[in-house]
């Protein structure tokens, strides 16, 4: 191998890099919270008897789960403004199609989550005169919550990776700026090293503490 | 007209009859002890007074309201308000892990009666208090042993003030030595006057906290008497047999 190694090009660039990162977590943050309100609201729609509800949303979690996301998100790109003939960003569809694939695999999480609380907690609910919404809201989705949360930052952690997919669609995250700079610069092997890094330093500690939370929350929902 | 009053109850899970026109009446100075071999409805008697059940028929009274409403055959149910004045504590635990102590008491009050937060605290640290239990309201209920669960879970039922309270073999899932202190709980909210239905295994028990012994079996109220009377002179074969088995299982 005769490439000359040179981080002067990375030390200047990494201004870049970080402005990068900023889009790439922004994108995460809001995949994350579409993933965490709309997965919830899915799994809700799951558990009903009312089978015009439970099939579309089972095609929507199964379509989701079952094709690449890359082509979700080339496909939200492309073919929504062809279809519904709408022009949104390439950041705001990349948020809208990683959300809706989070959203589908959290949805599951919630689903296992619910259905592991214990029925006794909803005659509890009943007695204590919660109505339905209130059992939800102050009963079950905490609950579930706690019981998927190790579940729901690992999905979620999943998507910061996936995130790297819309510098395909031209949105400027950490992925995106750090081609950029490899090819601009010819430093592949500094820049796209030192973009890994930066993904694995966000990734891996969040990763550890899943289960340092799994612990917590066993422990706490015991019984 | 008696303070609890059942008449013509009927409830079936598909087709399997529990009760085909089921009466019981209870006084407010009473406290309704169940007895029964297993499988005989007992359960399902206190869930259809707590509106936790559709029945196909019947009329249920209590403190003079009717509560009966949907005059639908088979869907049928307890009118939700009956859940302001009837309280009840389960076999299960059931409370909700992800709240203190304190949080489990004042949930529904704050939630479902608008009680403002800082009267809600005051009054759950007011029975946590009386209960012993004043200094585990910050506790979660992993961290309390099942005794304390289920103390808790009868503290939590009373925040709403209930007319009534039901007891379902709240210490059926205990060990042996926590039964006691659920016990006594139990008796000081008789001593103080609350009306109960209770449903319970054990005799001794039954016999120290009832003013009224129902035997029932294969949906039918065979037998209703004074502790004593049922205890000690029972008039019904079906009743002696009943106790000379679990007396004699019991030891
Ligand atoms: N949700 C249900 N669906 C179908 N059958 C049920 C249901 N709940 C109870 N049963 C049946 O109804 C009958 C009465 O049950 P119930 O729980 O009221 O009895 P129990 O007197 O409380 O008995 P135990 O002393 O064992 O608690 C039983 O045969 C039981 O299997
Ligand atoms: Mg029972």
């Amino acid at each position: 191998m005769n490439y000359e190694f040179n981080w002067f090009y990375v030390q200047k660039s990494l201004p870049d890099l970080f402005d990068g990162l900023l889009v790439t977590l922004q994108l995460t943050l809001w995949a994350n919270a579409i993933g965490l309100v709309f997965g919830f609201l899915v799994a809700l729609g799951m558990m009903s008897k009312i089978k015009l509800i439970t099939w579309p949303l089972t095609i929507y979690i199964e379509f989701f789960r079952c094709t690449p996301a890359l082509i979700q998100l080339v496909w939200f790109f492309f073919c929504v403004p062809i279809i519904f003939n709408v022009w949104w960003s390439g950041y705001f569809m990349g948020i809208l199609a990683l959300g809706l694939n989070l959203a589908a695999f959290n949805a599951e999480a919630y689903r296992a989550a619910i259905q592991a609380i214990p029925h006794s907690h909803s005659d509890a609910s009943v007695a204590l005169g919660l109505n339905a919404f209130q059992r939800i809201i102050h009963v079950i989705l905490p609950q579930a919550l706690i019981l998927a949360l190790p579940v729901l930052i690992t999905n979620g952690i999943g998507i910061f990776q996936q995130s790297a997919l819309v510098a395909l669609i031209s949105v400027e995250d950490l992925m995106y700026q750090g081609r950029y700079i490899s090819t601009q610069t010819f430093r592949p092997i500094e820049t796209l090293t030192t973009v890994a890094l930066i993904y694995f330093a966000v990734s891996f500690p969040v990763s550890q503490a899943v289960s340092y939370i799994e612990r917590r929350t066993k422990r706490l929902l015991a019984n | 007209m008696a303070f609890v009053e059942i008449n013509g109850l009927v409830k079936r899970y598909g087709a399997l009859s529990i009760f085909e026109g089921f009466d019981l009446k209870m006084e407010a100075t009473d406290r309704l002890v169940l007895i029964g071999p297993s499988g005989c409805g007992k359960s399902t008697l206190l869930r259809c007074m707590m509106g936790l059940e559709d029945i196909a028929g019947g009329q249920i009274s209590l403190g003079g309201k009717e509560y009966i409403e949907g005059a639908e055959a088979g869907k049928m149910r307890i009118d939700a308000k009956i859940q302001k004045d009837v309280g009840m504590v389960f076999q299960h635990y059931t409370l909700f892990p992800h709240l203190s102590v304190l949080g489990n008491l004042c949930l529904a009050p704050t939630r479902s009666r608008g009680m403002k937060k800082a009267i809600a605290r005051d009054k759950a640290m007011e029975l946590l208090q009386r209960f012993g239990l004043a200094d585990r309201a910050d506790f979660y209920p992993s961290q309390l042993s099942g005794g304390q669960k289920q103390r808790v879970a009868i503290a939590r039922a009373l925040m709403l003030d209930p007319k009534l309270m039901l007891f379902d073999e709240v210490t059926s899932a205990l060990d042996p030595e926590l039964v006691n202190e659920v016990e006594n709980t139990m008796q000081d909210l008789a001593n103080a006057g609350m009306p109960m239905m209770i449903v319970t295994h054990d005799m001794h028990f039954a016999r120290n906290i009832a003013t009224k012994v129902v035997f029932q079996e294969r949906g039918k109220v065979i037998e209703a008497a004074a502790p004593d009377e049922l205890f000690g002179n029972p008039q019904q074969e079906r009743t002696r047999d009943f106790l000379r088995n679990v007396l004699h299982i019991n030891g």
